[in-house]
């Protein structure tokens, strides 16, 4: 596809703009030489999201206020657009809240943009959708493994996102809107550092490490909007869907040390990986016993989804994407760590 | 015998329909059939996630298929009228979420609707069955605090949870639209709980509301006063405050009793039996002795597994099922619930008011001083001066 078509510089319309990882999207798209309009809520923090980019870049961007969940507002969005970048979704809240901010979005804006022609519709989703606790210990989690068939036993926002990606399927496969899915892993960086659930679980002032020999999959975020950025550029790869994680992943305890190296304080409480399936079984034995008093949080279904040793791999990505992880792990830390997150 | 058993049906599948589904889950005997949303994906979720067989779009469709014995509202306000009308028109018995229906009005029009149908309505005024109102009420019925002279509620409103940023960041969101705003949604939570101690139709009232955020353009704070025949009230409903407290604070003639909903507590005032320093040392003592057993009530309560944040609501939907099932009263009476819907547009009347009175005073103020900036320019300068008294002396001329 390239970065322009016939004479002028390619037409995206970007969702998610001035989150975590869609202002670092944008940025490389304008660095691409990409007119890239953005569709921002009223309530969106364009001002910050504009200082981020810098004034001479912005020149290439625009703003849209729309409603996602208003499909008659998608329409007028995505006119004109060789591709739409998906990156809008809901991250916390109820079940119900995540549908409206994430599915509903993106069942609107993949019909608008199957309507108006759009030549690629690039959703973000997530590794997190797989079905791994079907998967062996030790195993390789890569593109080929089945998604998740009862998302609903999963927390919400995994099981938002395996919605997500079922509706867009279906969109895509009905309507013909040719369709690239990136599914990045656990995105870390400046503003978010990389204490991810996977890693551990916060308890008050305590730090529950969940097994801790088994492999994080991070994506540095500047690594994974390279990644988000190629899939709406390259040629042929229509219908793919890419696992996005970078080299070299460190473990849960790895992770640790390195923040404890960097400075950083936590009381930790390391629950063995056999232990995880014995907490989550006490949490859903305690939850039915006393009819939900405290919510069964910890499924044995969740642990195994979660926290089982897994390979990841990033081949795909790089082979058909061209991609390659700039930012080493090692160097990506620094990072995050010298930004104070 | 047959065996007891109620089908619930369930409309608008928003946040606070899983706290209803939960709950529901909760009672054996009750059997969620349907859920219905205009978004089919919203009557998937919660389908899916609460094992409810069926999932609709259109509630005519859900009431031939599902053939419910209830069915729950939870959509938004604006069509609580609408749907509840056509549910109780179709047979079916009616539970709403608060707040009832956007005024009195409508209120009036849907109560009217059940009693014409024979069929039962409840409003989710759930706060009143909470385990802890529930002791509250006793400990003064058996008199405890002598007799009731004042109430005070409090609700702090966690502004920027999910569903306030929601609010905040969508102008057109339906919560906006609404006469009283933020308020009208929540109010009538610390609201019946000053009313259940307030006898009278029309207790005078005062209100006002305003923002302490200086980027939220809609007011976020309220303050209301009611001053009853026997009894007076106070609400506070508050966002910049923390916590987001549920609390109520109700004053006798001889004591006070502090309820509080979040940490289900109970705390009392009472006279002091001892004068002067020795009271200082009483009082403390019995906050000991009182947190004491309030401590032991609690984690009874948590081993037992009935510490519950909607177990209010719970305990409503199960007096309610059981009011159909043995053709009794509901356990929200027609007349509180019109009665708590008027207090509330007064109130939200008497909040405009105000806001209207301040803004002539300041287009008053704006008058004057540009009057007297006008006045002002014309005697620094003289020609403008001259102008005025050669237009003065015209006048006087004619
Ligand atoms: N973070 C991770 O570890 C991770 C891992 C895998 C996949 N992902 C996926 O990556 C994407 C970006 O995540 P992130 O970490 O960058 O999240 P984020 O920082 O929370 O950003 C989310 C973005 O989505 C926008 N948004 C949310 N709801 C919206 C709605 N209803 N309409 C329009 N815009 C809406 C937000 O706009 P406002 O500025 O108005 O709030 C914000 O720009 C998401 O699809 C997420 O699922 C993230």
């Amino acid at each position: 596809m390239g970065t322009r078509t016939g004479n002028r510089a390619m037409q995206v319309l970007l969702t998610g703009a001035t989150g975590f990882l869609g202002r670092r999207v944008l940025r490389q798209l304008l660095d691409e030489g990409c007119a890239v309009r953005c569709a921002v809520r009223p309530g969106s923090d364009v001002q910050s999201l504009r200082d981020f980019v810098g004034l001479r870049r912005w020149s290439r961007a625009e703003t849209v206020n729309v409603q996602l969940a208003n499909p008659e507002q998608c329409e007028g969005l995505v006119q004109d657009c060789d591709v739409v970048y998906h990156a809008a979704a809901a991250l916390s809240g109820s079940a119900s809240n995540l549908v409206m901010n994430s599915v509903v979005p993106t069942r609107n804006l993949m019909n608008a943009a199957s309507e108006q022609g759009v030549g690629r519709f690039v959703l973000v989703s997530s590794l997190g959708i797989y079905g791994s606790q079907e998967l062996r210990r030790n195993s390789l989690l890569d593109e080929k493994c089945p998604i998740d068939p009862a998302g609903h036993l999963r927390d919400p926002y995994t099981y938002s996102k395996i919605l997500q990606e079922e509706v867009a399927r279906e969109i895509s496969q009905e309507s013909g809107l040719p369709m690239v899915v990136v599914r990045p892993g656990v995105i870390f960086g400046d503003e978010r550092g990389a204490m991810s659930h996977r890693v551990g679980l916060q308890l008050g002032g305590l730090l529950l490490r969940m097994g801790g020999g088994q492999r994080v999959p991070f994506t540095y975020v500047e690594n994974c909007a390279e990644a988000v950025k190629l899939a709406g550029f390259k040629e042929g790869i229509d219908g793919q869907v890419f696992n996005v994680v970078d080299d070299d992943l460190p473990t849960g305890r790895q992770v640790l040390r390195k923040y404890r190296k960097a400075g950083r304080k936590f009381r930790v409480i390391g629950i063995p990986q056999v232990a995880t399936n014995w907490l989550a079984r006490f949490n859903e034995w305690y939850s039915e016993r006393t009819e939900q008093q405290i919510p069964a949080v910890l499924t044995r279904y969740r642990v195994q989804a979660m926290w089982k040793p897994l390979q990841y791999s990033n081949s795909r990505a790089k082979e058909m994407l061209g991609w390659h992880p700039s930012t080493s792990f090692d160097e990506a830390f620094e990072k995050t760590m010298a930004s104070g997150a | 015998m047959t065996e007891k058993r109620i089908k619930i049906g369930l409309v608008g599948c928003g946040q606070i329909a899983d706290a209803h589904l939960q709950q529901i889950r909760r009672i054996p005997w009750a059997e969620p059939v349907a859920v219905c949303d205009l978004e089919p994906l919203l009557a998937r979720q919660a389908a899916e996630r609460f094992d409810v067989p069926g999932q609709f779009a259109s509630i005519e469709e859900m009431l031939e298929v599902s053939r419910p014995d209830v069915v729950h509202i939870t959509t938004p306000v604006e069509s609580h009228r609408p749907l509840a009308k056509l549910l109780l028109d179709a047979g079916v018995h009616v539970y709403v979420e608060k707040p009832f229906t956007v005024d009195a009005d409508e209120a009036r029009d849907v109560l009217d609707c059940a009693r014409r149908n024979d069929r039962l309505l409840c409003l989710g005024h759930d706060q009143l069955f909470d385990p802890t109102w529930l002791e509250c009420r006793e400990r003064i019925e058996a008199g405890e605090i002598g007799d009731v002279q004042h109430v005070e509620s409090v609700l702090g409103y966690p502004l920027h949870g999910p569903f306030g940023t929601q609010v905040i960041a969508n102008p057109d969101h339906w919560v906006r639209r609404l006469p009283g705003g933020l308020f009208q949604n929540t109010i009538s939570h610390p609201l019946y709980r000053v009313t259940e101690f307030l006898s009278d139709d029309q207790p005078e009232l005062q209100a006002t509301w305003f923002s302490r955020f200086k980027q939220i353009s809609f007011p976020t704070e309220l303050r209301a006063h009611l001053r009853g025949e026997d009894v007076t009230g106070s609400l506070l409903f508050t966002s910049s405050t923390k916590p987001c407290h549920r609390m109520t604070r109700i004053y006798g003639t001889n004591g006070a009793l502090e309820v509080d909903l979040n940490s289900q507590l109970i705390r009392a005032d009472r006279v002091d039996r001892y004068p002067g320093a020795f009271a200082k040392i009483e009082a403390p003592w019995r906050r000991v002795c009182e947190s004491s057993a309030n401590l032991a009530q609690n984690v009874r309560r948590f081993c037992k597994g009935e510490l519950h944040y909607f177990e209010g609501m719970k305990q409503t939907f199960l007096r309610f099922y059981e009011a159909i099932l043995e053709g009794d009263e509901g356990p929200v009476s027609y007349d509180e619930i019109l009665r708590v819907t008027e207090i509330m547009d007064r109130i939200f009347a008497e909040c405009r008011k105000g806001d209207s009175e301040r803004s002539e005073i300041k287009r008053r103020t704006r008058q004057t001083m540009s009057g007297t900036q006008t006045k002002k320019h014309s005697a620094d300068n003289p020609e403008g001066l001259v102008a005025e008294l050669s237009a003065g002396n015209g006048s006087q001329t004619v």
